[in-house]
């Protein structure tokens, strides 16, 4: 890695967001092709925060920080990805249930997606199996199913349910997770995939699309 | 044994047991009234000042006294709709706001009448807890939002401690007045765990929050030597566990076992530290049989509680989705267990 690129990788590990937004204009401006300084610093690092949570090391609020930080950077390549024909490496869709406000676990999946090099659709919280149908039929290659609360697990069967009568389930991978759910709540209910942290759910996405 | 409940499972509870409902009281569940915890036999009462009061302050959306702003959200289960109350804005999620906000007061003396009134009828019978859970970051993350307060804690050390004093300072404040009242043990805490490991780390956990819970136990003390302290957190809390008995905690709460292994936390701490908690809300008590409750409470007796230092309870207020064949499946595995059996 160029020392440009290494100064946004570390700068996204400090979650220092002022250095990442620097780092990422100086890089363009140098010439470095936009999908370069993606994967190379931006995807890299986030890699290395889900490495360095899963070890114990970061938590969630350095987790937040870094995520921050990678995404002011991505905010300024965006266009100029889209201008190089960079494509997301897939498309996610992610919601809490319905009947369920929880949204932080949800949103650092979303982060870890994105850092991941994903295109997130974030349907936000309380979402009706009805929303996720209709985001799905917009495409999208994986669904990500979030809850807090006892009470709100049994929605995430009825929104796989729903997919499944819309005829879109073989189009999309669905994966779940929070408090309630399991690895073998998720195959009981036929989803594709659990994952206990944002760091993994990040992982099994790319597992699944592969 | 010591059991809360949210407002609708205590409605179909006291319809259950044919009671009336009356004085309704709030360790922040609401619906918890002393008639229904006395019928069922509970061991101790709770009195709650503070923040965590806000919880199921109405049936629409209203803003708390420290500005908080709240939504009612139902829910559908099995048994019937229930509702959940959910902070829905911040006062502080500006930075502009933050200089000039007034915390509530907490020498007000009306705020203090229910607990007296409670030791005044029950201390001679019971064990009365006085509540100031949410004692410093729930109520810290409730004014500024949770993520904001995390991303202070991590940026901004001056601001993040000025935020935590705010709740700290209030509920410290509530905590010495209800032990020179009289209550017997003090409920405090904030929840540190997620799931599976500590939201946040250790260290942070030792900056912000380890030398504020060591005042506020050791004031409370100085008040009263024999008074206990009880310390809450949901999910896994097992790196910081030592350093909480370091600091004087003596009763360790919920013990959510879909987390921590109470096992272990027996066999590493059992010697200094007594447990409240242990039934799992999470799968046994809503989504277990009876007969799985009651082996749950059996398997706690002999592995956690076989020399005491257990008070039995669920670990949350039973939730609306919980049948009530499993409910009394708890209630009367506890009851009817012949303690001595369980003593060395």
């Amino acid at each position: 890695m160029d020392g440009e690129l290494k100064a946004i990788y570390d700068a996204i590990l400090e979650g220092d967001m002022e250095s990442v937004t620097e780092g990422v204009h100086a890089s363009l401006d140098a010439g470095e092709a936009p999908g370069e300084i993606l994967n190379t610093a931006l995807i890299s690092a986030m890699e290395r925060v889900g490495n360095l949570f899963e070890e114990g090391e970061y938590f969630v609020p350095e987790m937040l920080v870094a995520a921050r930080a990678m995404k002011a950077g991505l905010e300024i390549l965006r266009p100029h990805l889209a201008d190089s024909g960079v494509d997301p490496v897939g498309k996610v869709v992610i919601g809490t249930v319905k009947g369920d406000l929880h949204d932080i676990g949800k949103n650092l999946v979303g982060m870890m997606l994105e850092g991941a090099g994903f295109e997130i659709v974030d349907l936000g919280t309380d979402v009706t199996p009805d929303l996720f149908v209709a985001a799905i039929q917009e495409g999208a290659d994986v669904v990500g199913l979030s809850a807090l609360l006892t009470t709100t697990r049994p929605t995430m069967k009825n929104t796989i349910q729903a997919i499944e009568e819309s005829g879109l389930r073989d189009q999309v991978k669905i994966i779940i997770g929070g408090a309630p759910v399991t690895a073998d709540y998720a195959r009981q209910i036929g989803a594709d995939g659990y994952a206990p942290d944002a760091s993994q759910a990040a992982s099994l996405a790319k597992e699944l699309i592969s | 044994m010591q059991i809360s409940f949210t407002p609708e499972f205590a409605k179909r509870l006291r319809m259950d047991m044919e009671l009336q409902g009356k004085q309704v009281h709030n360790p922040h569940g609401g619906g918890n009234t002393y008639e229904l915890e006395r019928s069922l036999g509970e061991d101790m009462l709770l009195t709650s000042v503070g923040w965590a009061n806000s919880y199921y302050m109405d049936d629409k959306p209203y803003m708390d006294e420290w500005g908080i702003g709240w939504d009612v959200h139902p829910y559908e289960t099995p048994f019937g709709t229930g509702h959940y109350t959910e902070i829905a804005s911040h006062p502080l999620v500006n930075d502009a706001a933050i200089q000039g906000y007034q915390a509530p007061d907490p020498h007000r003396p009306e705020l203090y009448t229910a607990s007296e009134q409670m030791l005044h009828s029950f201390k001679d019978e019971y064990w009365i807890v006085g509540v100031t859970v949410t004692t410093i970051f729930e109520t810290a993350w409730a004014l500024r939002g949770l993520e904001q307060m995390m991303l202070d804690m991590v940026m901004d050390p001056d601001l993040a401690n000025h935020l935590l004093d705010i709740p700290y300072t209030y509920h410290l404040a509530a905590a010495k007045k209800l032990v020179e009242m009289g209550v017997d043990m003090i409920w405090t805490g904030d929840d540190v765990g997620s799931q599976h490991q500590m939201m946040i780390s250790p260290r942070m956990w030792r900056k912000y929050f380890k030398p504020r819970m060591a005042t506020f136990i050791s004031e409370l003390k100085a008040i009263n030597p024999n008074v206990k302290v009880a310390y809450h957190s949901d999910g896994n809390i097992m790196p910081i566990i030592p350093e909480l008995i370091e600091i004087g905690l003596d009763v360790l709460n919920p013990i959510q076992p879909a987390s921590m292994d109470p096992v272990e936390i027996k066999k590493q701490f059992g010697d200094k530290l007594s447990f409240w908690g242990s039934i799992d809300e999470q799968r046994t008590l809503p989504f277990g049989s009876p007969e799985d409750v009651a082996n749950e409470v059996r398997q706690r007796l002999v592995t956690i509680g076989h020399d005491g230092g257990l008070i039995l309870a669920p670990t949350h207020h039973v939730q609306l989705d919980t049948p009530l064949e499993n409910f009394w499946a708890m209630v009367n595995a506890i009851a009817n267990t012949l303690y001595k059996r369980y003593s060395t």
